[in-house]
C-alpha cells in the first residue's frame, strides 16, 4: 500500500543526516523566534549573566575570608560555575522544551509531534529554545576567558566537556518530566530534581559525604556535569572525555526508554495549542 | 485494499473516582480508585483510497479518540486499525510520512514566525529536499493564495488565514490521506467556504483520501461523499451522503405569503408558523402529495410568494444524535455499523 507514497523515507540518505538537518533547522527556527523580540532577548541574556556574576562576587568574598572550601579555591569554584552554566545553558538552548515536557504531556500537546515523521522525544525537546539560557551558555565561556585567557586547548576541552554535561542535564530533566505519564503530574519531582542538581553542582565536591556522593553520581548526576569534568579540565586529561560521553549516552538512553514506556500510556487532550 | 480499516476498535480510559467525604478523600490519597470510561466501543468501518468521509457525532461521542487511534497518537485497548497498510500504533512514525493532519485546535506552525519559516522546518521534518520543498511551496502558495501573508508572523494572521496555512502545511509532504479534526472550528462563513473549497480541490487534484470530523453541516455537504456517524462510542450510521440527504427529502418545508389575510385550513396539515397573511408547513411527503399541498395553498388566496425547501441535513443528524445507541439507531431503520462495502451496496441497489 505504501508503495503509492509520494514522499518516501531515506531520500536524503541516512537517518543521522536527516536528524542533523532537522536539529539544525529547528535551532535556526527557534533562534529566529527568539529574535522576534530582541529587547526581551537582550534583557534576559544580560540579566542571566548578571545573576550568575552576583554569585561569583559572593564566592570571592567567602573564599577571601575562609580560604579554600571543600578543597576548592576561587578559580575552581569559578570553573565549576562556568562548566555547569554552559552545560545547563546548552541543554536549554538546544532542547528548550526539556522542562516543559511534563506540561506538554499533561495537556495533550504531544499530538502535533506524534503526527510528524521524527522521533517524538527529540522533536518535542528541540522545538523550543529558552531565551535566558543563551546568557548561561555565554557566561561559562566568558568566565573561562577571564580565568584562562585564550588557551585554545583549554577552550576545546571546555567545549568537549560541556556537551556531555548538556546531554546529562537534558536527559535527567526529561526523565523527571516523563514521569508525568505515570503520575499524572510530575512537576513537584521535576522542580525538586532541577533545584537539587543545580545546587549540588555549584558547590565543591569535598563538602559532600560518602553517601551523598553516591547520589551525586546516580539519581542527581551533579558529579558527571560538574565534579568529574572539573577534574578532567584541571588535569587536561583528554583520556577521560570519552567516558563522560559514554555516561551521557547511558543517561540519554535511560531517559529515552522512560519516555517511550510512558508514551504507551499517553492520553492526549483537546486543549487549544500553538507552537511558540 | 482499503486505505483505512477499523475492526472493533475500542478505547477505554481510566478515570480517578472523586471520593465523597473527608475520610474517603484521605483514603483515596493512599489508594485511589479508578473507573473505566469506554470512549470508543468496537467501531468498525473501511474507507477506500480517495474516499471523502465525514466522521460525525455529538461532543464526547468518540470522534477525536477514534481519529487519534487511526493516526497512532493513542493506542487502542481493543480491536485493530490499519491505515495505508500499516498498524498506526506500531508504525506511527512511518505512517506519518504519508498522512497529513489538520487539528483545528492544535497548530503545527510557529506562532511567532511567518509560515515560510515553519514550512522550511516542516521540509526537514518530512525529509523533503530543499528544491522539492521550494517547488511544492510555490504550488501551495499559488493554490491557497498564501502570498500576502507568507512572511507575516502567524500571531498576526486571522484565524481563517492561519487555518489556510495549516491546511497548506499539512499538504506539503503530499500526503496520501488527510485527517482533519474540526478544521473550520471558529471560522466565519467566508473563511469556512474558502477552506471547504480548498479541501475539495486538494481531494480532486491530489486524489487524497479525506477523513474529517466536523460539527458544521456545510463542511460535510460540500466536501464529503460518505458519512459515518458515531454516538456513545458506537457507529450508528455509515452511508453515503446521498442516502443521508434522501432522509431529508421525505420532509419538505413549504412557506406561503398572501397579499391579504386568508383562511388556511388544510386537512391533516397544521402550520408550524402562522401570521394572518403567511404560514409555513412541514410536509411529510410519504403521507401527503407535495403537488397537492402546493395546489391547495395556491388556491386559498392571492399568492405573493411560495417556497419549498428540503429539511436541513442538520435536523436529520440531530435526530440521529438523539438516539441513544447503535441498537436504537438500527431499530429506527438507520444503517448502523455496516461496513463501507455494505453501505455502498445498499446505496447502489436503491439508486
Amino acid at each position: 500500500m505504501l508503495g503509492t507514497g509520494r514522499n518516501g523515507p531515506g531520500r536524503l540518505g541516512g537517518r543521522t543526516r536527516a536528524y542533523a538537518r532537522f536539529l539544525r533547522d529547528a535551532f535556526v527556527v527557534n533562534l529566529k523566534a527568539t529574535l522576534e523580540y530582541r529587547v526581551n532577548f537582550i534583557m534576559q541574556f544580560f540579566g542571566m549573566m548578571l545573576n550568575n556574576a552576583a554569585f561569583a562576587a559572593f564566592w570571592l568574598v567567602l573564599i577571601g575570608r575562609t580560604g579554600a572550601v571543600g578543597g576548592y579555591g576561587f578559580s575552581d569554584v569559578m570553573l565549576i560555575w562556568a562548566l555547569v552554566s554552559t552545560s545547563f545553558g546548552l541543554a536549554h538552548v538546544v532542547f528548550g522544551n526539556v522542562r516543559q515536557l511534563g506540561r506538554i504531556i499533561m495537556e495533550g500537546g504531544l499530538d502535533v509531534y506524534l503526527l510528524q515523521p521524527k522521533d517524538a522525544w527529540i522533536n518535542v525537546l528541540a522545538s523550543r529554545t529558552v531565551v535566558s539560557a543563551w546568557g548561561d551558555l555565554a557566561y561559562g565561556f566568558i568566565v573561562l576567558a577571564l580565568m584562562n585567557g585564550t588557551n585554545l586547548e583549554r577552550l576545546a576541552l571546555f567545549t568537549a566537556l560541556a556537551v556531555p554535561g548538556a546531554l546529562i542535564f537534558a536527559a535527567t530533566f526529561a526523565a523527571a518530566e516523563s514521569l508525568t505519564f505515570f503520575m499524572g503530574n510530575s512537576s513537584a519531582v521535576s522542580s525538586a530534581l532541577t533545584e537539587f542538581m543545580l545546587s549540588f553542582s555549584l558547590y565543591p565536591e569535598g563538602i559532600y559525604g560518602h553517601g551523598m556522593r553516591w547520589i551525586l553520581y546516580s539519581i542527581v548526576p551533579s558529579g558527571f556535569v560538574a565534579f568529574m569534568p572539573l577534574r578532567v579540565f584541571r588535569s587536561l586529561d583528554w583520556g577521560l572525555v570519552p567516558l563522560l560521553y559514554l555516561v551521557a549516552a547511558a543517561y540519554v538512553g535511560l531517559s529515552y526508554w522512560l519516555f517511550r514506556a510512558g508514551l504507551r500510556r499517553y492520553e492526549s487532550g483537546n486543549r487549544m495549542d500553538a507552537r511558540v | 485494499m482499503p486505505a483505512i480499516i477499523a475492526r472493533d476498535l475500542s478505547k477505554t480510559f481510566k478515570t480517578k473516582v472523586r471520593p465523597s467525604g473527608r475520610l474517603a478523600a484521605l483514603r483515596s490519597l493512599v489508594k485511589p480508585e479508578y473507573r473505566d470510561v469506554r470512549a470508543v466501543k468496537g467501531v468498525s468501518f473501511e474507507i477506500d483510497d480517495g474516499e471523502l468521509v465525514a466522521f460525525l457525532g455529538p461532543n464526547g461521542a468518540g470522534k477525536s479518540t477514534t481519529i487519534k487511534m487511526l493516526m497512532g497518537i493513542l493506542r487502542p485497548t481493543g480491536g485493530s486499525a490499519t491505515v495505508l497498510g500499516l498498524d498506526p500504533a506500531e508504525d506511527r512514525v512511518e505512517l506519518s510520512r504519508y498522512v497529513g493532519a489538520v487539528f483545528g485546535q492544535k497548530s503545527q506552525l510557529w506562532f511567532h514566525l511567518p509560515p515560510s519559516d515553519s514550512f522550511r522546518l516542516l521540509g526537514s521534518i518530512y525529509e523533503i529536499d530543499d528544491d522539492d520543498r521550494r517547488w511544492r511551496e510555490a504550488e501551495l502558495i499559488e493554490r491557497f493564495g498564501l502570498a500576502p501573508y507568507w512572511d507575516v508572523p502567524v500571531r498576526k494572521l486571522s484565524l481563517g488565514e492561519r487555518i489556510r496555512c495549516e491546511l497548506a502545511a499539512s499538504l506539503l509532504p503530499s500526503p496520501v490521506a488527510l485527517f482533519l479534526d474540526e478544521p473550520t472550528i471558529g471560522l466565519d462563513v467566508v473563511a469556512k467556504r474558502e477552506i471547504r473549497q480548498l479541501l475539495a480541490e486538494a481531494a480532486r487534484v491530489d486524489d487524497t483520501t479525506i477523513f474529517m470530523t466536523s460539527h458544521d453541516m456545510g463542511d460535510i455537504e460540500k466536501v464529503c461523499k460518505r458519512a459515518i456517524i458515531i454516538h456513545h462510542g458506537e457507529v450508528v450510521v455509515d452511508e453515503s451522503m446521498k442516502a443521508l440527504k434522501r432522509r431529508s427529502l421525505s420532509r419538505k418545508y413549504v412557506g406561503v405569503r398572501y397579499a391579504s389575510p386568508v383562511d388556511l385550513e388544510l386537512p391533516g396539515l397544521s402550520p408550524v408558523k402562522r401570521t394572518p397573511t403567511a404560514a409555513s408547513f412541514e410536509v411529510d411527503t410519504s403521507r401527503h402529495s407535495l403537488a397537492e399541498v402546493v395546489r391547495a395553498l395556491a388556491s386559498r388566496g392571492d399568492l405573493e410568494d411560495i417556497t419549498v425547501e428540503d429539511e436541513p441535513l442538520e435536523n436529520v443528524i440531530a435526530a440521529i444524535y438523539e438516539t441513544r445507541s447503535g441498537a436504537e439507531a438500527q431499530a429506527l431503520g438507520l444503517n448502523a455499523s455496516k461496513g463501507a462495502g455494505a453501505a455502498r451496496a445498499g446505496e447502489a441497489a436503491s439508486a
